[in-house]
Order: structure tokens, then C-alpha cells, then sequence
């Protein structure tokens, strides 16, 4: 009986979930020192930024009755959009890291260890042997 | 309170804080001090308005924008790995 109001909380409440992580994500993509570090939140901003609220952007179409037919396009594509979302960003921003660390634009600055690093020069030091 | 001024309670709510989230990845967009760092704050920053635009497609009940994220999802990968590619190749173009 109470299908549509269930579903429109439970999208309210991911949205809302959403909405905090695109806000910690910003905050953090000031406050971090370094392009690497803020990889981190760049993949929250993304995934919890923008999947989360999608799917109950989802949720809050398909429980609103007063669009009319309108809310099934709404949910369908913000559904793609979701799916799109969680295949692509990943790949994005690791290709972004890893272009950036082998063109060593960006000193890589709170450092222990680059393993990355050692191997490219393991496998440099096996070609000029 | 009907469900629908219900929800358009909610998405008001929410508007400022996307907008605020919104200011802060153009401010690191813009301040980045590197290349990579402003690709990243605008690749952050297209996926959360591709959310939004799903958001103001509910609030002005119409569907015409939703098709506009889907695009600007795909665009914003692209970008990415154009620039990483351009990084890359740069490198090697010794």
C-alpha cells in the first residue's frame, strides 16, 4: 500500500548519503597535499558523489507518481548513467594516475616506498643489459 | 504534505549543498598546480553534475535533460584518457 512513499525515502536517503560524500570529496580535494593523494577523493566524489545518488535519483523516479509516464525515462537513464558511472570513472582516474606517474609531472611527495618506481627502472636496467 | 511537495522540499534542501561541493572542485580546478590535478578536479566535478542534472530532470519533471548526463558521463571519460594519452605520448616522443 505504501510502495511509493518506501521508495521515495529509501532514494531520499541515498541521495542524501550522496550528497555528504560529494561534500567530504570536495573538502578533501582542497585539504590534500598531493595529486595522488587526492586521488582517493576524487574516487569518493565519483563513486559515492554521483553512483550513490543516481541509483536513488532511480529509486525517487520510479516511487513518484505525479510524473506520469516521464518517471520510467527518468529511472531508465539515470540507471545508465549509473552503470556508465561505475565502469568509467575507475578507469578514468587510473589512467590519469598512471600517465601522470610515468610522465613524472607530480613529485610523488608523502613518500615510503614506489614500487611502481623500482620496477620501471628493473625493467629499464634488463634492457640496457 | 502530499508526496511530490515532499520531495521538492528534499531537492531544494539538497541544491546548495551540490552547489557548494560544485564551487569547491572549481576552486581546485582553477588553483591546481598541476595539469593533472585540474583534469582531475574537473573530471570529479563533471560526474557529480551528471548527478545533478538527473536530480533537476525530477524537480522540473521533465526528461529531457536526463539525456544530457548520459552524455556528459561519456565526455568526461574521454577526456581523461585523451589527457592521459597526450601525457603519455609526450613522454615517449623522445
Amino acid at each position: 500500500m505504501y510502495v511509493n512513499e518506501t521508495v521515495v525515502y529509501i532514494g531520499e536517503i541515498l541521495v542524501a548519503i550522496g550528497v555528504f560524500c560529494d561534500l567530504a570529496a570536495s573538502i578533501g580535494m582542497l585539504r590534500f597535499p598531493n595529486f595522488y593523494v587526492r586521488l582517493h577523493a576524487a574516487t569518493v566524489g565519483t563513486i559515492g558523489g554521483a553512483f550513490v545518488p543516481l541509483i536513488g535519483i532511480a529509486l525517487i523516479a520510479l516511487g513518484a507518481e505525479w510524473l506520469g509516464t516521464y518517471r520510467f525515462f527518468l529511472a531508465g537513464a539515470s540507471i545508465i548513467t549509473a552503470i556508465i558511472i561505475i565502469i568509467l570513472a575507475p578507469v578514468g582516474s587510473h589512467v590519469l594516475a598512471r600517465a601522470t606517474h610515468k610522465a613524472r609531472l607530480v613529485k610523488v611527495e608523502p613518500k615510503v616506498v614506489d614500487h611502481l618506481e623500482e620496477d620501471i627502472k628493473k625493467k629499464e636496467g634488463d634492457k640496457n643489459a | 504534505m502530499s508526496l511530490e511537495e515532499q520531495v521538492t522540499l528534499f531537492i531544494m534542501i539538497v541544491f546548495p549543498l551540490y552547489l557548494l561541493s560544485f564551487t569547491l572542485y572549481i576552486i581546485r580546478a582553477i588553483r591546481g598546480p598541476t595539469i593533472p590535478d585540474t583534469v582531475l578536479a574537473i573530471d570529479a566535478l563533471s560526474f557529480d553534475i551528471a548527478a545533478f542534472l538527473a536530480l533537476l530532470s525530477i524537480l522540473y519533471r521533465s526528461p529531457i535533460l536526463i539525456s544530457c548526463a548520459v552524455v556528459l558521463a561519456l565526455w568526461v571519460y574521454a577526456l581523461d584518457i585523451y589527457v592521459s594519452k597526450y601525457f603519455e605520448a609526450r613522454d615517449m616522443g623522445d
